[in-house]
């Protein structure tokens, strides 16, 4: 049963429609993340979530009950949810366990009992022996644990999390992102999980929603929406690819300098005549002879290449036609600039784009 | 008026005996009684110091146990601009008004601001001091006089200036003290009538020796004890105190007349505590209040105080400006006092 | 977000809970203010153009304000003066703040406290020690020169131009020096090193670059203490009416004596209004042109620079500065507080106490003043904070429509001098129904309105560094906005506003620009009393009572020291 649902939600402020009719399911336990850049509507869904902005169009349910909607919301402070704030919003004045006390000082839960759950919680964040510290003594990586521990520490419906990582350095964000994970799979908590970077949504997440410009482009776990994006704006988003367009031509489809027969791609069958596939450069293959064994063979030449350590990045020149693709090619496959090579194209691995 | 009388009794240099008992024991004790339920009176005063104010509202309050004088001392413009925006605005604060500058007087008593008592008291004054107002809205509470003064250490009695005139001598560049015209009734008075006396021109000439303007009549004697003026115009009760006191500062009585400053006092119509404002009143016109302020080398009030200045009336000339010359000069003399001195 | 973020959040929250309280809070704010600031400007404005002691409207009061030539002199005097005062005290203000900002000058602490005990004192407390110093005849400096060099002219006459404008910066420089300290110390020292690198030495990289980058800083400083000159009357009082230098408040004075036109003051005093809101507009359009962004929080650490030979110089200069502006005045106004006559000078036979026994036990007035004073301005800066935080909460949260009216109402008394306030404020409240003339409450909340702008910008700043997710956090662990206020912000704020509540008291108990037009017979207070003193000539008394306020006003900054550290007195005030 979805514990968390969307519908239609929409934000307009003054005649900008920053959130455009978003719709979203969130099952119990699941650790969804809105990614997107910035100005696509992600932390204004988030916030209304969380009942910090009032939709002006559709409503927020949990559990079939409306939290927000156009007529009125719930304040934050009866959904029961927590959320982690980009600030990280430590409150300087109150020492961690102090900090992370207060959520459950305020369900007036018994002393003993909130002593327990901060020694436990504490000791899941590594930060029993700062109990007493102030913020302000704390690293910048330690004030985050502080934060997932106040939010965490009070069993929120929902957690919800804003950029949380995006003021740590990167080493110090690749060890949070698999601590968010961490806990995150440790407690079960249906999670919302703000990030303009796709690592971060890829790492830690079940599903993934793209937004752009206000509206989610896609909803899908990290792999289809890698390996199967349906929007341009997904498969441009997530990871580099090239984009490439097509005409059927009765059972041919004609591609700027090659050609592919309509029933070996996906999806050419559905749409009209006019067809845009998206080809990630870690399925293209460089070679100098031409390449045999039932994929896509097209001829020209090597016209730009750049080496960033863990593979080559080559941009080929189709032969007939002005398309230029990019390449993924390993650190030993070497090419010269110029050097006339075949490139082999797997139609199978042609995602269709709508 | 108080003036043309005042020289007509000077003139005739025998003052007549009081026409009337003073105060009732019995209505003074009945006043005391309503001035005691009221606790308290406001007094407004701009002719005495402040010093000298609050002992008088302390003997007051000694005599009357029970009934509290609040001073509220600052020059007499100050005193009739505060009177006058309470008036504006409803209720006053004031009860008791006293200053110098007889025109603020008449200009309440224009506007029906004033309210009508008469002193028992008033009886006991000598006949110039006694009711100077017909219609019993102002009376006179001192005498007082504008005179010169000169820094004794610095300024030989046989050099210093014997008359007004004297101050236009070149070597007193730099040297004398006044006081603004718009700031102190007093000075208003001395303005109008030296200008009655001898004209603009006196303050034209006087201006090309650069005196010195303070603000209040009190602000001359403050120059001359710092020693930064040596000669100035002094009320010659402030002069006097000084002398006494021991600080380097003569009173000199000019040959061409001390300008004449009658210090008057009114109750403010619609005052807070009218009772205790008239058991004042009647107290300021009193025999034992004129010895006390005789003390203060005002000139006394009533036959049979002692003068402390040993100045003799009768022998001496006086320069006097009427109520209604003042009330007519003042504007003018103001304005020609800025276009000269520039402030 | 956007303002409709909140409108939005505002309007369902009500609709949710049926009781319109937001609503409600924004209603009794605006009144607060519409009684304190807007109405009282308005009479001003509409008493400008009634007929004199009649009924019916007119424009004659302008006429008979600006148809004499002695009238508009005096408003040009004032321009001469406010921008006199203005500069010297840029001089003074900026080689002091960059060098205990920024360099290795020796001493800084001291150059510190002496600017801030040069603000402490009252203007017209420090104008009267001038006298004491520079009286043409009897001034110390003039008889030492006399004494010294034989000469028969005096060296300097306070009574001047040059004493008026030198005796206001003295205290005014303060606050160029609050804002330009300020700012400095926001200056990156990478913009410096970037210079330095470049081969520009210390002092090029102070005038080229350093400096540019706090000219918002100066301006504002500038601004700030050019119309605080024009709005003082007691330096005026004591000092361009014996230097027969009218400027617009002794003026506006004299509007008031017989035959009283408050009409014509009020026509008078519009102008002025006119200036100020004209100068603050100039500002802004200055600024517009140019981005100051580059002054932030932000952008590592904050070195000092090496003065070399230049160290002993530029503390010279600093020492003077303070001289002129404290230990002078200081040392003379102590000298006159323990003398008999202060002109016979230091002798054992001079020196008694008896100025102290006058003002404490025996003038009945002196110990109601002081307690008027503290009392009403410690009331007034209570009731100037709260508001003004208020206010400032919900400008920043952008909780309501509209709200920046209310921000804007907070700054505007900014721009009213104080003695112009004064009349409107008379011409409101004085007359019946409310009839508060002569009351507590009309001096308190007329100071309350004089201290708005500063408290306001103290606020919001203090507001503004409490980051809005600190209060979301609590909101969203199960805390009300209520809870969110008691648990964190004010728990946050608390230091900042004692600091808030410092720099709004000590010029508050200095006020006598309004205080002067609205005290009564019991509501005295200590400036009016030392303006009273300096009229009767008692120096000696004035300096004894100045002594006292000093005394309690340096106890109370020593009290925020010690709660609050030095960091009060650094905040930009606008």
């Amino acid at each position: 049963m979805p514990v968390l649902t969307l519908n239609g939600l929409g934000r307009a402020f003054g005649k900008v429609n920053a959130v455009d009719g978003v719709d979203l399911r969130i099952a119990d336990g699941e650790f969804v993340s809105l990614l997107g850049p910035s100005g696509c509507g992600k932390t204004t869904t988030l916030r209304m979530i969380a009942g910090f902005i009032d939709p002006t169009s559709g409503t927020i349910e949990v559990d079939g009950k409306v939290l927000s909607s156009t007529k009125g919301s719930l304040p934050p402070e009866k959904r029961g949810m927590s959320m982690i704030f980009q600030s990280y919003a430590i409150w300087p004045n109150m020492t961690v366990g102090q900090n992370v006390a207060f959520g459950l000082t305020l369900r007036k839960l018994p002393a003993d009992e909130i002593k327990r759950r901060i020694d436990n919680i504490l000791g899941v964040v590594k930060m029993t022996h700062l109990i007493d510290r102030y913020p302000a003594e704390l690293s910048g990586g330690q004030q985050q644990r502080v934060a997932l521990a106040r939010a965490i520490v009070v069993q929120p419906s929902v957690l919800l999390l804003d950029e949380p990582l995006s003021n740590l350095d990167a080493n110090l964000r690749e060890e949070m992102r698999f601590e968010i994970r961490r806990l995150h799979d440790e407690f079960k908590i249906t999670t919302v999980y703000v990030t303009h970077d796709q690592a971060e949504a890829m790492a830690t997440s079940d599903r993934i929603a793209v937004m752009n410009l206000g509206k989610i482009e896609q909803v899908d776990d990290p792999h289809t929406l890698y390996t199967r994006p349906r929007k341009r704006f997904v498969a441009g988003f997530i990871g580099r690819t090239n984009f490439v367009s097509g005409k059927r031509d009765g059972g041919t489809v004609r591609f700027d300098g090659f050609s592919v027969d309509a029933d070996r791609l996906d999806g050419a069958a559905r749409s009209g005549p006019e067809l845009l596939y998206s080809v990630r450069p870690q399925n293209l293959r460089l070679s100098l002879g031409a390449p045999e064994g039932g994929v896509i063979a097209v001829a020209g030449e090597v016209a730009e290449r750049t080496f960033l350590g863990e593979h080559w990045d080559y941009v080929f020149a189709v032969k007939e036609g002005g398309a230029r693709l990019r390449v993924s090619a390993p650190a030993h496959d070497v090419h010269a600039a110029g050097t006339k090579a075949w490139l082999a194209i797997d139609p199978a691995l042609m995602v269709p784009i709508d | 008026m108080i003036g043309r009388m005042l020289v007509a009794a000077l003139l005739v240099a025998t003052w007549s005996l009081p026409a009337a008992a003073q105060l009732t024991p019995d209505a003074e004790k009945a006043l005391y009684e309503a001035a005691k339920a009221e606790g308290s009176v406001n007094w407004y005063v701009a002719h005495y110091s402040t010093e000298i104010a609050e002992r008088y509202g302390r003997a007051f309050t000694e005599k009357y146990p029970g009934v509290k004088v609040n001073v509220v001392r600052a020059t007499s413009g100050v005193v009739f601009q505060r009177v006058v925006q309470e008036l504006r605005s409803g209720p006053p604060q004031a009860d008791v008004l006293a200053s110098a500058d007889i025109s603020h007087y008449l200009e309440l008593k224009r506007r029906g601001q004033l309210e009508t008592y008469r002193p028992a008291n008033s009886a006991t004054l000598i006949e110039p001091m006694r009711r100077i107002d017909p219609d019993d809205q102002y009376h006179a509470v001192s005498f007082g006089l504008v005179v010169l003064m000169r820094r004794t250490d610095k300024v030989k009695a046989e050099d210093a200036p014997k008359a007004w005139t004297d101050l236009h001598d070149p070597r007193w560049r730099n040297q004398i003290a006044l006081s603004h015209p718009s700031f102190s009734g007093s000075v208003t008075t001395w303005t109008a009538a030296l200008n009655k006396a001898y004209g603009w021109s006196f303050f034209e000439k006087l201006e090309k020796n650069k005196p010195q303007i303070g603000r209040s009549l009190l602000d001359t004697n403050a120059m001359l004890k710092a020693g930064e003026r040596t000669v100035g115009m002094a009320l010659l009760q402030a002069a006097a105190q000084d002398q006494d006191k021991g600080e380097p500062i003569a009173p000199i009585y000019p040959t061409d007349g001390g300008v004449v400053i009658a210090g008057s006092m009114a109750i403010v119509k619609g005052a807070p505590h009218p009772n205790a404002a008239k058991l004042f009143m009647e107290y300021l016109q009193g025999e034992a209040f004129d010895r006390l302020q005789s003390q203060d080398f005002f000139e006394p009030m009533h036959e049979g105080v002692p003068s402390r200045t040993g100045l003799v009336l009768k022998n001496t000339k006086l320069l006097i400006i009427s109520p209604e010359e003042l009330l007519k000069a003042a504007p003018e003399v103001k304005d020609k006092w800025r276009d000269t001195f520039g402030n | 977000m956007s303002l409709a973020t909140s409108i939005g959040e505002v309007r369902t929250r009500l609709a949710n809970r049926g009781v319109d309280w937001t609503i409600l809070i924004w209603i009794a704010l605006a009144a607060i203010l519409i009684f304190i600031v807007v109405n009282p400007l308005a009479r001003l404005v509409l008493s400008s153009f009634e007929v004199v002691d009649g009924k019916g409207y007119t424009i004659d009061n302008y006429f008979a304000a600006y148809g004499r030539w002695r009238y508009v002199q005096a408003l040009l005097n004032t321009l001469v003066m406010g921008a006199g005062v203005a500069v010297l005290s840029a001089l003074f203000a900026v080689p002091l703040a960059w060098a205990c900002a920024r360099t290795d000058m020796p001493f800084k602490n001291f150059i510190r406290i002496s600017v801030l005990a040069a603000f402490v004192t009252p203007p017209y407390l420090g104008a009267v020690g001038w006298v004491l110093l520079a009286g043409p005849n009897s001034g110390w400096i003039n008889r030492a020169w006399v004494a010294l060099t034989g000469a028969t002219e005096p060296l300097v006459n306070v009574f001047s131009l040059g004493g008026l404008i030198l005796i206001m910066a003295c205290n005014l420089f303060f606050f160029i020096f609050v804002f330009v300290t300020a700012a400095l110390e926001l200056v990156s020292t990478e913009m410096e090193d970037a210079a330095n690198v470049l081969g520009a030495g210390a002092f090029r990289t102070a005038f080229r670059i350093t400096l540019p980058l706090v000219y918002p800083a100066i301006l504002g400083g500038v601004i700030v203490v050019f119309l605080q000159s024009l709005a003082l009357f007691g330096v005026p009082a004591l000092i361009a009416i014996p230097a027969r230098y009218p400027v617009v408040t002794t003026q506006l004075w004299q509007f008031f004596e017989s035959p009283v036109r408050v009409e014509v003051a009020a026509a008078y005093a519009i102008p002025l209004l006119g200036i100020t809101i004209s100068l603050l507009g100039l500002q802004r359009w200055l600024l517009r042109r140019k981005g100051f962004v580059v002054v932030t929080g932000k952008g590592g650490e904050r070195r000092i620079t090496k003065l070399g030979a230049w160290r002993l110089p530029l503390l010279g200069y600093a020492l003077f500065v303070c001289a002129l502006s404290v230990l002078m005045p200081m040392v003379v106004l102590v000298q006159a507080a323990f003398s008999r006559a202060w002109g016979r000078g230091f002798s054992f036979d001079n020196l008694t106490l008896s100025n102290f026994q006058f003002v404490l036990f025996e003038h009945h007035g002196a110990r109601q003043a002081v307690f008027n004073s503290i009392t009403y301005a410690a009331i007034a800066a209570f009731f100037a904070i709260s508001l003004s935080l208020c206010i400032a909460y919900i400008v920043n949260r952008k909780l309501l429509r509209f709200s920046g009216v209310l921000a804007f109402l907070c700054m505007a008394p900014f721009v009213i001098p104080g003695i112009v306030l004064a009349i409107g404020f008379y011409a409101a409240y004085a007359p019946p129904p409310l009839a508060l003339y002569g009351t507590a409450l009309i001096l308190i909340l007329s100071f309350t309105t004089r201290a708005l702008p500063i408290s306001y910008t103290n606020s919001a700043a203090g507001i503004r560094s409490v980051h809005p997710e600190m209060e979301e956090a609590v909101r969203v662990l199960g805390g009300g906005r209520f809870t969110a206020i008691r648990r964190v912000v004010a728990p946050l704020l608390k230091r900042s506003l004692v600091g808030a509540w410092i720099l709004v008291f000590i010029p508050t108990c200095q006020e006598l620009s309004t205080a002067i037009f609205l005290t009564g017979p019991n509501t005295r207070v200590m400036s009016v009393l030392m303006l009273d003193f300096s009229e009767e000539g008692k120096l000696e008394q004035l300096s004894a009572l100045g002594g006292v306020l000093l005394v309690i006003t340096i106890a109370i900054v020593a009290l925020g020291f010690r709660i609050v550290g030095r960091d009060f007195m650094l905040r930009r005030i606008s």
